[in-house]
């Protein structure tokens, strides 16, 4: 055989082989003929794989998606998104306030203030009907007592190692009150009660003056005058059972919150739990966890999920350590295997993980809550969306991320269902309140006015997004649905800037005092609709003669460099955002300082006050009215330009649906329905795959 | 001979080290974090990040985190930022992945290359040769990753069949010989497109390479002893036209290591490269680097075989 004859038919061979290949695989409409067991498996697809399958440990969605249903957590949110049960059955919030017994001081009627005799007026106001004692169960009085701790000092020249340091003080008698419910304004009545007796009050008295500051500043938390402790009981369901088995019960609530507080773990969910005093198990099916003050937003973090303790307690870590030859004292939870064979209670077992290909979950049949219809889960990794998109086409994706326009393509297409709903988060145009000229409201008010927001949603978002005027996300209570945007008046904002100072010189650009009216508007690159936000700004605030450049860096460089260090006059940015009110990360000033998330330099004494009081404010109504009016606040400060928020959307198979029993046992389908927020998801333990789609709202299953 | 392996090995043991420097100064120094040190995760304290930096050698200083880093990669100890898992496994498992795609499109390439290139040199400035010239610089200059997405989009309209990944994901309860078939038709794409590029930019060397030789007096005494054409061509022409190819041989082992970057990503392919390039996105600064030392490694070995090599197709050649 001559050279020629081997180099031409060789590779003509592999490549017959490679195409005969084409008529063993399935296509779309025989998949299931070949392959029946496809109906009973769940494949969605991800751009990124998860990282560590941990739930107190992971930060990234893919992670938390996988833990969602490996592990249930004490709490969730239901259709309407109220808090509902899980692991837990039921709860109940009170608080416990203590105030700190002054003997210095004089009683209203002249008597002396000593602990009983401010328990025994207390007592007869409250059997008196007092209003302002309403909330009180019981009057308790503390004696003192000798506190001591060990406190970390870092030397002043932050060279050299930290070193312990015994704090060791008494703390005066303290009466302790039993609240109903929890009450901010709690010890602003009693003051008001016992004539500004709580306000005189001055721990510093019982300080010794030569004492270091971070040991002072210690001593000053142990010695407050008033605190408030919130406490949440949670009654646990009975019966649930690990994965393995094991049944679980309080202590594996306790265990996952030591597991998050453990330094050694490193867990980013630490802020979430660092406002807990304690966790304790009074029983079995009975956990008491005690805040060290009010943060109503930790109530949220309970819907984590709960981790095995008998798999992950400091025994089981040593014995892992041990067999597989690492040091038993330095093998923390995050090293152990558990991170990629996680053990939780919830509706899906974890059977594999591939890096960057799949992860395979199946059913868990023991699931308190009913096993779910699809035997199996996959999560499946593929980096990039347009390649998602045709493996949906092809049938072996059965959900992925997918974008407007692919939805708005396939509007009509009988072969799919889609929802939408709004996203939790906005994207906005932000000004670096430090610096000329955005110190003048006028001026915000009016680069606000020039651009148009509705333009923007057509033309760049094809529709699929909502303007939206304030900090909170749009479907929930705490946005202000009567606070109008402002109107796109290039002429009204022209008028403000002339209010500021600001007139047009010989070649139309705007200058106040010979200086032109002239900064930089910055953002990302790689994020293609806020480059286009920035350009249509850049020509909306030129048109009335503002010199604006624009410029597009790398994250790194962009967070690192420029957010990070404030250095900026203006960005286009977008928050994703949480279900609760707390926005006091972004926008109160104490959170103004280099990598804090207030970068624009935001500062409203009253928007301050709101901030704080909206996360101490544990009753669902007062919390809306206080986030309404910050909402007021905030979009008459113009601290953004709030520009818009997008819409998700879903697209499935018209082949999925749902599989109820009805209550004569039968089996029949019904209609997948969204909840509050869009999410078709909630019932997901009811779905499956079906070999035709069936139509209309109930039908019966065969 | 060995007193050459020997001088060799240690220059090449110097350029490694330099590598080595060049690289690790080059991953640190580049802006942006590992991903674990989220700066704008809104709960995170400026404390936190500062724990994860200490949990992962960040805040030593250069020196030390270059002499421990490279340790532990020699070891075999060292470990990816993102899941803790040993780099080395996680390179031998990529690149078995990679494997089949380079194997098949190596073939493709070495083999389609020589007679079309030839052929090409042969009809040169015929309708032959200028429609296929068309042809191969169309291919050298749409990018692969646009060739791809309209092949996928095409193949995927057409067909409405699985393209993307090892295998058709989610079906699992079928023989062997589907399961062997499903893997092979996954395998067409990806490494027809790979080879499409390689075959146009390796026949056009070839072309070039054999009009040189083709009017030298040898071929044309080849040609008037009467020998067979193919022969002429093949056996007298070609073997003095090889002598590039011989580097450009050396070249492919690192290849391997360096994947498909461009097609593993766009089909979802679990190889090396696509390993490297989300190494470099999230700052798996160990991935990267043990990457970039082991492309290194390989890329030296493959100069020293492609040395060897020209000693076996040129006698005149001689260490």
């Amino acid at each position: 055989m001559s050279a020629k004859t081997v180099l031409i038919l060789a590779p003509t061979l592999v490549s017959l082989f490679l195409a005969q290949s084409y008529f063993w695989v399935p296509s779309f409409s025989d998949q299931v003929r070949g392959d029946p067991g496809r109906l009973t498996r769940y494949i969605e697809s991800s751009i990124g794989d998860a990282s560590i399958l941990n739930p107190t440990l992971s930060a990234d969605s893919a992670s938390s998606e996988i833990a969602g249903l490996v592990f249930d957590g004490l709490i969730d949110r239901d259709m309407d998104l109220s808090y509902r049960g899980r692991l837990a059955e039921s709860w109940r919030i009170f608080e416990e306030a203590y105030l700190l017994v002054d003997e210095t001081q004089r009683l209203p009627d002249g008597g002396p203030v000593t602990a009983e005799a401010l328990r025994r007026r207390l007592e007869a106001a409250l059997a008196a009907g007092q209003p302002s004692l309403a909330a009180v169960e019981r009057i308790e009085v503390e004696p003192g007592r000798e506190l001591s701790e060990r406190v970390e000092v870092k030397p002043a020249d932050k060279g050299g190692p930290a070193k312990t340091v015994q704090l060791a003080l008494r703390r005066p008698p303290r009466l302790k009150f039993t609240l109903r419910e929890v009450d901010q304004d709690f010890f602003a009545k009693l003051d008001r009660l016992l004539d500004g007796y709580v306000g005189r009050i001055r721990p510093t008295r019982w300080l010794n003056p030569g004492l270091e500051p971070p040991l002072r500043e210690r001593a000053l938390e142990l010695l407050a005058a008033t605190e408030h402790n919130p406490v949440i009981m949670f009654q646990l369901r009975k019966g649930v059972r690990f994965h393995d088995g094991q049944e679980f019960d309080s202590r594996d609530v306790r265990f996952t919150y030591e597991t998050i507080m453990d330094p050694r773990n490193l867990s980013p969910r630490v802020p979430d739990f660092e406002p807990i005093k304690s966790v304790e198990t009074p029983g079995r099916h009975t956990v008491r966890v005690t805040y060290k003050r009010l943060f109503q937003p930790g109530f949220e973090s309970w819907g984590m999920g709960m981790l095995p303790e008998h798999r992950l307690n400091p025994e089981a870590l040593r014995a892992e350590a041990r067999a597989l030859g690492r040091d038993p004292d330095r093998f923390t939870a995050r090293d152990s295997n558990f991170s990629r064979h996680p053990i939780g209670t919830g509706p899906f077992r974890f059977v594999e993980w591939r890096t960057d290909q799949y992860i395979r979950l199946a059913r868990y049949d023991g699931h308190w809550d009913g096993p779910p219809n699809f035997r199996e889960f996959l999560y499946r990794i593929i980096p990039d969306p347009l390649t998602t998109e045709l493996t949906f086409y092809a049938g072996t994706t059965d959900e992925y991320a997918a974008q407007p326009h692919q939805v708005e393509r396939l509007r009509d297409d009988p072969r799919f269902m889609q929802f939408s709903g709004l996203a939790l988060g906005y994207t906005y145009i932000g000004y670096n309140m430090r610096r000329a000229p955005f110190q003048d409201e006028r001026v915000r008010t009016a680069l606000a006015m020039a651009i148009n927001t509705q333009e923007i949603i057509s033309y760049v978002l094809y529709g699929q997004a909502e303007p939206i005027t304030g900090p909170f996300p749009k479907q929930t209570d705490f946005y202000d649905p009567t606070v109008r945007p402002l109107p796109h008046d290039p002429a009204g904002a022209l008028r403000l800037l002339e209010e500021a100072g600001y007139r047009k010189n010989g070649e139309g650009w705007l200058e106040k005092d010979g200086k032109p009216l002239a900064f930089t508007l910055i953002t990302n690159s790689g994020n293609e609709i806020r480059k286009a936000v920035m350009a249509i700004a850049q020509n909306a605030w030129r048109r009335l003669g503002i010199k604006v450049e624009t410029l597009a860096l790398e994250w790194a460089v962009f967070i690192n460099e420029r957010v990070n260090k404030a250095d900026f006059d203006a960005l286009v940015l977008g928050w994703s955002m949480g279900l609760d009110a707390d926005i006091y990360q972004i926008f109160h000033s104490s959170q103004m300082g280099p990598f804090q998330l207030n970068f624009v330099g935001y500062r409203n004494p009253a928007a301050d006050d709101l901030m704080v009081r909206i996360r101490q404010e544990y009753n669902r109504e007062r919390q809306v009215a206080m986030a309404r009016e910050l909402h007021r606040l905030i979009a008459k400060d113009q601290p953004y330009t709030f520009l818009f928020v997008g819409k998700w959307t879903a697209l499935y198979d018209r082949k999925i649906t749902r599989q109820v029993r009805a209550p004569d046992g039968s089996l029949r389908y019904a209609a997948i329905v969204p909840t509050k927020l869009g999410s078709p998801k909630f019932h997901f333990n009811q779905w499956i795959k079906v070999p035709q789609p069936v139509g209309g709202p109930v039908h019966a299953a065969r | 001979m060995l007193a050459f392996l020997l001088r060799t090995a240690w220059k090449k043991l110097w350029t490694l080290f330099f590598v080595s420097v060049i690289s690790f100064a080059v991953v640190y120094l580049a802006p942006g974090q590992p991903s674990q040190i989220d700066p704008l995760n809104p709960r995170f304290t400026p404390q936190q990040l500062e724990r994860y930096r200490k949990a992962f050698g960040l805040d030593q200083p250069l020196p030390v985190q270059y002499a421990r880093f490279y340790k532990q990669l020699l070891t075999g100890e060292l470990r990816s930022f993102k899941d803790n898992q040993p780099v080395l496994g996680k390179i031998v498992e990529r690149t078995l992945n990679s494997l089949p795609l380079f194997l098949v499109g190596t073939i493709l390439v070495w083999c389609y290359a020589f007679p079309f290139g030839i052929a090409t040199a042969v009809k040169r400035n015929t309708g032959f040769d200028r429609c296929t010239t068309v042809l191969v610089f169309a291919l050298i200059s749409i990018p692969g990753f646009y060739l791809a997405y309209l092949t996928i989009i095409f193949v995927v309209d057409t067909f409405q069949v699985d393209v993307i990944g090892l295998r058709t994901f989610g079906r699992e309860d079928v023989g062997w010989l589907y399961g062997a078939m499903d893997r092979t038709w996954h395998l067409v794409l990806p490494s027809l497109l790979g080879a499409a590029a390689g075959i146009a930019v390796l026949s056009r060397y070839v072309r070039s390479q054999m009009l040189e030789v083709m009017s030298a007096d040898y071929v044309r005494t080849a040609r008037s002893k009467g020998l067979d054409e193919n022969r002429v061509l093949y056996h007298h022409a070609l073997r003095n036209g090889l002598l590039p190819f011989v580097t450009m041989l050396g070249l492919l082992i690192p290849g391997l290591i360096g994947g498909s970057v461009i097609f593993e990503t766009i089909f979802a392919w679990p190889g090396i490269g696509r390993l490297g390039y989300e190494a470099i996105l999230s700052r798996d600064y160990p991935v990267v680097i043990a990457l970039n030392f082991v492309a290194a490694v390989l890329t030296l070995i493959g100069t020293l075989l492609s040395d060897l090599l020209y000693m076996l197709v040129d006698p005149r050649i001689r260490l």
